[in-house]
């Protein structure tokens, strides 16, 4: 059974439908799971309590987890002096927060297995350092970090931990960017293109086989940074 | 012998299975965090799960990621001794 946080939209929903057509067992977390048509749970991984039920829900019912992504994300594009002090907490809060509270409550149920893939969500943002992203970008940067060192507390249990970093992925997340804007970062890629949703399913794919073995503490940039 | 002892002594057999120093014997007072702790940080996880098992076993859920249990002043993980003490009275508190 995979987890798969930010379940119900964008990026998270794009991977969930992924794995499920490759017969792979997801659980999908969100804070609202109503339209979600696969096996969920509602939850905010911003709250430590709503995490720690969730990881004590799958213990008791005996789930074995081989894999948790990371997907729950919020951003805001803001210059860091407009950005108002509630809405810096927010994205710290689901984005560094949420995914540290997830990888430590949830991991356990891989180290008891001695096998695992873990996958959290960076951007192509903090490689690139673009200007009106500069607190949601501290956030990611926090992830990458966190990434790096607990996949070397992970890795003597044979759970791998990587970090994928996309550049601007057409989903939900770019409302209210322009076109203009989206082509300025895009440039700023290696590979100058906008990629779909599927092509960061792909690399999730990849990194929950056990082809990709070998890699973990990995930032992996989706267009090249 | 109060009923609380056989499961003190599990819990030190648990810690003691995951030594090194297959000579040293468990007491109360032996550190399991902090400079001069007998146990690495993935052996003090190993601890956890064998202790989740045992706690399974006799049925109650042990719970070692609360605040309490990761605080290093109050940490359940400071000695063996309190280790023992928070995993009986997690025992004793879901009976």
């Amino acid at each position: 059974m995979i987890v798969v946080t930010g379940a119900s939209k964008g990026l998270g929903r794009a991977i969930c439908d992924r794995l499920i057509e490759k017969n792979i067992n997801v659980f999908g977390l969100a804070r609202n799971v109503e339209n979600v048509p696969f096996y969920s749970a509602s939850c905010d991984v911003s709250s430590y309590e709503s995490v720690k039920a969730v990881a004590q829900q799958l213990k008791k019912d005996g789930v074995k987890v081989t894999g948790l992504v990371n997907a729950a994300g919020i951003a805001s594009m803001n210059l860091a002096v407009t950005t108002p002090q509630s809405v810096a907490q927010k994205i710290i809060n689901t984005n560094l927060l949420g995914t540290i509270y997830c990888c430590q409550l949830i991991s356990p149920l891989m180290l008891r297995n001695r096998q695992g893939s873990i996958i959290n969500f960076s951007t192509i943002a903090v490689a690139l350092g673009l200007k009106g992203e500069s607190i949601y970008a501290a956030s990611k940067a926090g992830v990458e970090g966190f990434t790096r060192s607990f996949a070397r507390e992970m890795a003597d249990f044979n759970v791998k931990v990587n970090c994928i970093a996309p550049g601007p992925i057409d989903t939900n997340l770019l409302k209210g960017i322009t076109a203009e804007q989206i082509n300025k970062i895009v440039s700023q890629q290696i590979i100058p293109k906008q990629f779909k949703p599927d092509s960061v399913a792909d690399l999730v794919e990849l990194l929950m086989d056990s082809r990709s073995d070998s890699l973990s503490g990995q930032i992996l940039h989706v267009g090249g940074a | 012998m109060s009923s609380a002892e056989p499961v003190r002594n599990e819990v030190f057999s648990q810690i003691s299975r995951l030594l090194e120093n297959k000579s040293l014997v468990v007491t109360d007072d032996m550190p399991l965090i902090g400079g001069e702790s007998v146990l690495d940080s993935m052996k003090l996880v190993e601890l956890c799960l064998a202790l989740e098992d045992k706690a399974s076993e006799i049925g109650f859920e042990f719970d070692w990621t609360s605040d309490a249990a990761m605080s290093r002043s109050r940490s359940m993980f400071r000695t063996a001794g309190s280790l023992a003490s928070e995993f009986i009275s997690q025992m004793e508190a879901k009976k």
